[in-house]
């Protein structure tokens, strides 16, 4: 397994927050990032799978072939896919269990799941067409069409990084000015996550990850960076804060530009996102050693991602059915919060004596 | 104000500034029916469970001035249609039927954004999105169930709607709250009965018009004995749905030129 490194740190870090953030009412939301930023945790993680791009796609000088780079990222679009497939039936199977169990019909309905139960033939369709999702279990979707882009942003980043983010930035703000979004279906509406929206702090992940190109100039010049973008950071802590949003008769046309939205990821967002980035990166080798533990343990989460993704999803729902079952309060959801962090980090464990087992076999 | 000129300042640095505030225009010559579509037999309930009543001054004035009206109905289940035969008996497509024949002349467009199972707090977020994107002249706003349900915390819902309730008619667009559901499941559980409370005070302290969906259930389930919940007994069936729609456009059409306030102290949660 590779070393802990930065990109698996905060993947981790962000991976736990999900957790957190995905069981409403829990005493500790209020600590999560998204009190402090205008955006939260989806920003991080998705900029982060752009950073985690550039493995893919290889430095200048080993370069993977156009091929190599397409099949491998398609590939893991369908495993994202068999992984989004996977954890939506555990969460009807859960869904179905609490209300069948507890003589509680109100269970079947939670995060969208009352039309997979009222009308199964669409919604089945709809589940696999990934038009249908589950609230709480709408990433992964957004994953699934990232990857199948991403082929199209490696090929440009070839040519320049400058031109692979001025595509996607192009493509960014025709979604916001138009307001174009996927269709979901039979329930009718959008997608919560757009991926025409989302693709851009994917894409600024992937660009400033390159040796050279934006991510060399923000590198050269972090230190007066840091400084000329510490107002934006400050005034968009004060904003989350104070539960601060625009409404949209604040604003001026086109409104999604202005408003702090989630599903389109306005500017905003993604501004005050980058802006602390730039002054988390490099924070990560600064660590003290008593912090190694901690590190270690969110860099594992991190390696894994994708697993550990899947396993927090599922806790999460369960951690909600316990709130059902058995009421909040600091002392449950500390104990909830605790059972996320154990299970999630055995998880990891598990992938990586796995993945360790497998290797140890194939050289016997 | 001054966070929201500072929240402002924070999205301005940016992206281009093309500042066009939005002009209401208002004028009262609205259609005005003669009285509210009448109750099928099946849904009768004393008025007093049906709605508290608040004036909808902004949607009387779309109706006046543009002749049309776009109505964006959001929340969970009841919205979507949980329990109804087909989604073309869910509330809202019922609703569209009621209010085009009571608003002859008008034409109503109802856009669905219901998410089965959804908290208040995610259909917060979306309704942000959605009014930016569909500019509707009412929102009506089905929530409250899930939230009991979840545990949210009364303190944490109540923030949540408030705020919303705010920057709607901040926005200038009416915004009607429909109750809870009704099922005698729940009819003692502590949890629901306190999210219930907070909805109805809410409503009250804001002035918005507040749909009394578990009491008129409950009215219709208890003295008429006609079957409203679907086989679960705890989704409204079709006639569940007729009456929800028949409510929901008698108070909006009972309450579109009401001017004043008027007090809603005489009933009770």
């Amino acid at each position: 397994m590779r070393a802990p490194n930065e990109i698996d740190f905060w993947r981790g870090f962000a991976l736990l927050t999900i957790f957190i953030n995905h069981v409403p009412g829990i005493f500790y939301e209020r600590f999560t990032s998204r009190n402090f930023m205008l955006g939260d945790s989806a920003e991080m993680f998705v900029f982060l799978a752009g950073c985690s791009l550039r493995f893919v796609v290889g430095s200048n000088e080993r370069r993977a072939s156009v091929h190599d780079v397409t099949f491998r990222l398609l590939g893991r679009a369908v495993e994202i896919y068999a992984a989004q497939i996977l954890i939506t039936m555990f969460a009807l199977a859960i869904l179905a269990a609490a209300g069948h169990f507890l003589g509680q019909p109100a269970l079947l309905d939670w995060h969208n799941a009352g039309p997979v139960f009222q009308d199964p033939i669409e919604t089945h369709i709809g589940l696999v067409l990934l038009t249908h999702q589950l609230g709480y279990f709408n990433i992964l979707p957004l994953y699934v069409v990232l990857m199948c882009m991403a082929p199209l942003f490696a090929l440009l980043d070839r040519f320049s990084p400058w031109l692979a983010l001025g595509v996607s930035f192009a493509i960014w703000t025709f979604t916001l000015v138009t307001g174009l979004n996927l269709p979901t279906w039979p329930v009718e509406g959008t997608w919560f996550f757009n991926p025409l929206g989302w693709q851009f702090v994917f894409v600024c992940g992937f660009v400033l990850a390159r040796k050279d190109g934006p991510g060399a100039l923000v590198r050269r010049h972090r230190r007066w960076l840091r400084v000329a973008v510490t107002p934006i950071v400050i005034l968009g802590v004060v904003s989350a804060w104070n539960g601060f949003s625009p409404s949209p008769g604040d604003v001026p046309e086109p409104k999604l530009v202005f408003l702090f939205d989630k599903t389109y990821d306005s500017p905003a967002r993604v501004l005050q996102f980058l802006c602390v980035a730039l002054f988390l990166s490099g924070l990560w080798a600064r660590l003290p050693a008593w912090f190694e533990p901690i590190s270690e343990y969110f860099s594992r989460l991190g390696r894994n991602s994708l697993e550990v993704f899947c396993v927090c999803s599922v806790l999460s729902l369960c951690g909600q059915i316990a709130a059902y079952m058995y009421g909040g309060g600091i002392a449950k959801d500390t104990l909830v919060l605790s059972i996320g962090i154990v299970v999630m980090g055995l998880s990891a464990w598990l992938t990586e004596w796995r993945a360790r087992s497998r290797a140890s076999s194939s050289q016997v | 104000m001054a966070r929201k000129v500072a929240g402002l300042l924070f999205a301005s640095l940016s992206f281009v500034a093309l500042a066009a505030p939005l002009a209401w225009a208002q004028d009262s010559a609205a259609p005005k029916p003669d009285e509210p579509p009448a109750l099928s037999a099946q849904c009768q309930a004393p008025a007093s469970d049906i709605a508290a009543p608040a004036p909808l001054p902004n949607f009387a004035a779309a109706l006046a001035s543009k002749k049309k009206a776009r109505i964006l109905a959001i929340g969970s289940s009841s919205t979507y249609g949980v329990g109804a035969t087909s989604r073309s008996r869910n509330y809202p497509t019922q609703l569209r039927e009621i209010l085009a024949k009571a608003l002859q002349g008008v034409d109503v467009e109802i856009i669905n954004r219901g998410i089965s199972g959804e908290v208040a707090a995610t259909t917060a977020e979306r309704l942000r999105t959605e009014v930016a994107l569909n500019r509707p002249d009412l929102v009506l706003w089905q929530l409250g169930t899930n939230d009991a349900l979840s545990r949210i915390p009364a303190e944490q819902f109540d923030a949540t709607v408030r705020s919303t309730v705010d920057w709607l008619k901040e926005d200038k667009i009416d915004v009607v709250l429909v109750g809870l559901q009704y099922t005698p499941k729940l009819a003692r559980d502590k949890n629901y009965e306190e999210i219930r409370d907070t909805l109805f005070k809410i409503a009250a302290d804001e002035g918005v018009l507040y749909i009394r969906r578990y009491d008129a259930m409950r009215f219709i389930a208890q003295a008429r004995a006609a079957p409203v919940l679907a086989q679960d007994e705890f989704h409204l069936n079709d006639l569940g749905y007729r009456c929800m729609a028949e409510h929901v456009a008698q108070a909006v059409i009972a309450n579109l030129f009401v001017r004043r306030f008027r007090p809603t102290s005489g009933f009770s949660p």
